[in-house]
């Protein structure tokens, strides 16, 4: 003789279990979304715009396209580098890597798009902010390919010269984030345009070598000299503190000199954040996320730019 | 600015956006046929719009002036591009050296020099001024002489570079049919509007629209690089793959035009006909190709026999006319095949055939006749026992053949030479204990596998059928440079003169055939080893059968190499000593 037993569950068990179901689905999207912002470089354009917002506001210009052209660029580069490296990142950031390789077509497709757009709008800004917004991608082929494979002529790739590399991309960013808001609003370079010039090109120096300490086995393997690979992790981050240092004393100096407006001083909240994950390299292991932490210096400084003047 | 000079600026805008997208897709397959110079043409499109959209935002006439001049960058690389673009695309890339790019990169060059003075000359515009259109001040331009060299040019390396395209919209595959479509598209609609612009259809007040018309271009690029895989899958190969096959046939080919003068002939036709090509191009066939009077008149089933490398080699010829779309003779294909192997192959097996059906009749009739004896004694019953094991023997050898056949079709193996000998005579020692054994020191040589059953075949057939009350065989070897010759010597009663002329010749005929499978075997195998057999009398009695067969690279080192031994003996009776 046998008989069922009945269902243990009740009404709230099922609500529950929908909840569960709900709730494991939207964690799951939730990832993908990050994964594609942080993998694709998608959050990168959003930091590049929030940067050329913050030059546009300390240098006091009008509203143009820059911003947009920007962060299109800045995703064409960045996510164009990540798929072209996809087999080198394999060693030091396998989940990149294999994001990179897995839509590497759809990717590269994008950057296609995202660079000719952002040209085209350029084209609107004059002669000058066409030749800033190509000079990133000119330096994006020298840096990361092999120039004129075809004829046989083997260039030496920027990305394996000691300190070049990490200068290389910081002056293509800084002349980018600086000179093409200019350019579009016709306005001239001032010593306070140099100023800024010269507080993103060392804001991205130190942003530009700290995941290079991440990656110090992958690019000692493939023989590419960063700073963690020719003099040690420690006088990295000692190094990196003196670059931030110098690019607040140059902000406070220019503010008490009268070349930026008072309110760059919330640019020393950024920089005060960036020496704060600094301090992370070489004591906690450099993850994806204290590398993006440093790249978010600018999101910072931009909140309480916005807090200060909509206050 | 006017709504129309707004309205030209988004597309120029679109069109540059279009154009940098489609290079950037291009660039990163660079290394396919035809990518690098579709970036350039892609890279000049979009430098002329760009320009274009300059010259429409400048207000003065020298800043107008500028950007045209400016412009001839982008203006001259795109037909250069095109056409290298055209041949690499579809495989004529032999065409395209430094010295042809060079070339074609004179007048361009020119044009960009001559553009950079232009305020110096009126060799490219004779005058310009500034007219008001849509509400907008636009650039009039005067064609000079030099403009419309190069427009020319332009439209001419255009033609030649459409031109291998347009073969291709008949391709049997699919994608490049739809590719070249779209390059065709992407490059007809600049051209037109150009041509409409250069006859005044469109009106030559104001700039030249021909960058507007490149929006239709990119997308047609892009249409081409996505839809139909343009860098993915091309007609690259196709040219070189139908001249690699008919150069590296292993038929020997030739063409033949309708006067029978050869206009072109494969490697391996110049072999067999041991000419070099260049000697032959262009001179009369029959100077060449034998019978050519008879291939000429329809060869039919008879095959040439062409005297190559040495040796007289029969071959089957397949003629293949070469028509014009009107079926008009244009000349002539002769394929030649080697049928030498094949011929051989089959009068083995009709050799095979007739001797093993042969052999197999009489023992059966030996069979048949002696058991209707078989009440007559003992005697009868021994000889229906022998029979059968000759039967048995007799498949036993068609077995051993089979294998020989079946080795000539694979890769020969080397076998040192010694390890041969030995087998052979210590398995004939056995099955022969009253008979002696003897060998020469042989040398460190390795011949081809197949002679192993060469050498059982004629030893055991020396100690076999030897009469003689005092039976003896000696193997000898002699190195001599690459090749080596075994002979085994015997004094039995010899092998017969007519057997000998039947083996020579290599066929049987009902009335004439030699009186078993061993010999033929022996024949064969070492045919296959690319040796020869050669039969002799030996004095006073027995015979002397020599095998002289090439030596093989591989090792020749023997399994009894160690031993030391000077003159090996197998013997079963150590009183008994061969013959000198």
């Amino acid at each position: 003789m046998s008989h069922e037993t009945p269902p243990l569950s009740g009404p709230s068990d099922s609500t529950r279990s929908t909840y569960s179901i709900l709730s494991s689905k939207a964690s799951a999207a939730g990832t993908r979304v990050r994964d594609a912002l942080v993998f694709s470089s998608a959050y990168l354009a959003c930091i590049a715009v929030v940067q050329v917002v913050i030059a546009m506001a300390v240098l006091s210009l009008s509203w143009n396209f820059a911003p947009v052209v920007v962060g299109l660029v800045t995703f064409a580069v960045y996510a164009g580098d990540r798929v072209a490296d996809a087999e080198t990142d394999a060693v030091s950031n396998p989940r990149q890597a294999a994001f990179a390789r897995r839509h590497g077509d759809v990717l590269y497709v994008l950057v296609a798009l995202a660079y000719g757009l952002a040209v085209a709008l350029s084209v609107f800004g004059g002669p000058v902010a066409l030749a800033v917004t190509v000079l990133p991608g000119a330096f994006w082929v020298v840096y990361a390919a092999d120039v004129l494979p075809d004829i046989g002529a083997r260039v030496q790739r920027l990305k394996d010269v000691f300190l070049l590399n990490t200068a290389v991309v910081a002056l293509a960013w800084a002349t980018t984030l600086t000179f093409l808001p200019l350019a579009f609003a016709g306005a001239s370079v001032t010593p306070s345009a140099l100023v800024v010039f010269a507080y993103f090109f060392l804001g991205t120096f130190v942003s530009t070598e700290i995941p290079n300490v991440r990656d110090t086995e992958g690019d000692r393997e493939i023989g590419v000299s960063t700073l963690p690979v020719v003099v040690g992790v420690t006088r990295t981050r000692q190094a990196l503190y003196g670059v931030t240092l110098a690019a607040g004393g140059l902000v406070v100096a220019a503010i008490v000199v009268d070349l930026l407006p008072a309110v760059a001083a919330t640019l020393l909240i950024g920089l005060g954040y960036l020496l704060a994950v600094t301090a992370l390299v070489g004591r906690r292991e450099v993850t994806n996320a204290v590398t993006i932490a440093a790249e978010c210096q600018y999101l910072v400084a931009g909140a309480v730019l916005t807090i200060v003047a909509l206050g | 600015m006017a709504l129309v000079i707004d309205i030209a600026t988004l597309v120029l805008a679109l069109t540059i956006a279009v154009g940098v997208s489609a290079a950037f897709l291009a660039w990163r397959d660079r290394s396919e046929p035809g990518a690098t110079p579709l970036v350039a043409m892609l890279a000049g499109q979009s430098w002329w719009s760009v320009c274009l959209v300059f010259q429409l935002e400048a207000s003065t006439l020298a800043e107008k002036t500028f950007w045209v001049n400016v412009s001839w960058i982008g203006v001259v690389i795109i037909p250069v591009a095109w056409l290298l673009f055209a041949l690499e695309y579809t495989g004529r890339d032999r065409y395209i050296t430094p010295t042809s790019v060079g070339l074609l990169s004179v007048v361009p060059a020119i044009t960009i020099i001559l553009a950079a003075l232009e305020s110096h000359h009126s060799l490219l515009y004779t005058d310009a001024s500034l007219a008001w259109r849509f509400g907008a001040p636009l650039l009039s331009q005067t064609p000079g002489p030099w403009f419309w060299v190069i427009g020319v040019y332009t439209y001419l390396l255009g033609l030649l570079g459409a031109i291998p395209l347009f073969e291709l919209l008949r391709s049997e595959t699919l994608p490049f049919r739809g590719q070249s479509i779209a390059l065709l598209v992407g490059t007809l609609a600049p051209w037109v509007s150009n041509a409409l612009f250069l006859a005044g259809v469109i009106p030559s007040v104001g700039p030249d629209p021909t960058p507007i018309a490149f929006a239709v271009s990119g997308v047609a690029y892009l249409g081409a690089i996505t839809r139909f895989r343009l860098l993915g899958t091309s007609p690259s190969p196709n040219r070189r793959a139908r001249r690699l096959v008919f150069e590296r046939l292993e038929a020997a080919a030739v063409v033949v035009d309708r006067h029978d003068y050869i206009v072109d002939m494969n490697d391996s036709a110049a072999d067999v006909f041991g000419v070099a090509r260049v000697a032959a191009l262009g001179s009369p066939a029959h100077e060449w190709i034998p019978e050519y009077e008879r291939l000429e008149g329809g060869a039919g089933h008879e095959p040439v026999t062409i005297r190559s490398g040495g040796e007289e080699r029969p071959f089957d010829v397949t003629m293949s006319r070469i028509d014009d779309v009107h079926g008009r003779l244009l000349g002539t294909v002769y394929t030649f095949h080697d049928i030498g192997e094949y011929l051989r192959q089959q009068q083995r097996l009709e050799v095979l055939n007739r001797v093993f059906r042969h052999n197999i009749r009489t023992e059966t009739n030996i069979i048949s006749g002696y058991a209707d004896l078989m009440n007559a004694g003992e005697g009868a019953a021994k000889r229906v026992q022998e029979s059968a094991a000759r039967i048995a023997e007799t498949g036993e050898k068609a077995r051993r053949i089979t294998d020989i056949f079946d080795q000539d079709r694979g890769p020969t193996k080397p076998v040192p030479l010694a390890d041969l000998l030995e087998k052979s005579a210590s398995a004939v020692a056995s099955d022969f204990p009253n008979a002696t054994i003897a060998y020469d020191d042989t040398p460190s040589v390795a011949v081809s596998g197949v002679l192993e059953h060469v050498f059982l075949n004629l030893v055991e057939n020396a100690a076999e059928h030897n009469t003689s009350p005092d039976p003896w065989v000696r193997i000898e070897c002699v190195l001599d440079g690459r090749t080596v010759h075994v002979t085994v010597r015997d004094n039995g009663p010899g092998i017969d003169q007519y057997e000998r002329e039947v083996l020579e010749r290599g066929s049987e005929s009902a009335l004439e055939h030699a009186s078993g499978l061993g010999l033929w075997l022996v024949t064969w195998a070492t045919d296959i080893a690319d040796g020869r057999v050669s039969f002799e009398e030996n004095e006073p009695r027995g015979s002397a059968v020599t095998v002289s067969v090439p030596v093989l690279d591989g090792d020749a080192a023997s399994e009894s190499e160690n031993s030391g031994r000077e003159n090996r003996e197998t013997e079963r009776d150590p009183d008994e000593s061969p013959a000198p």
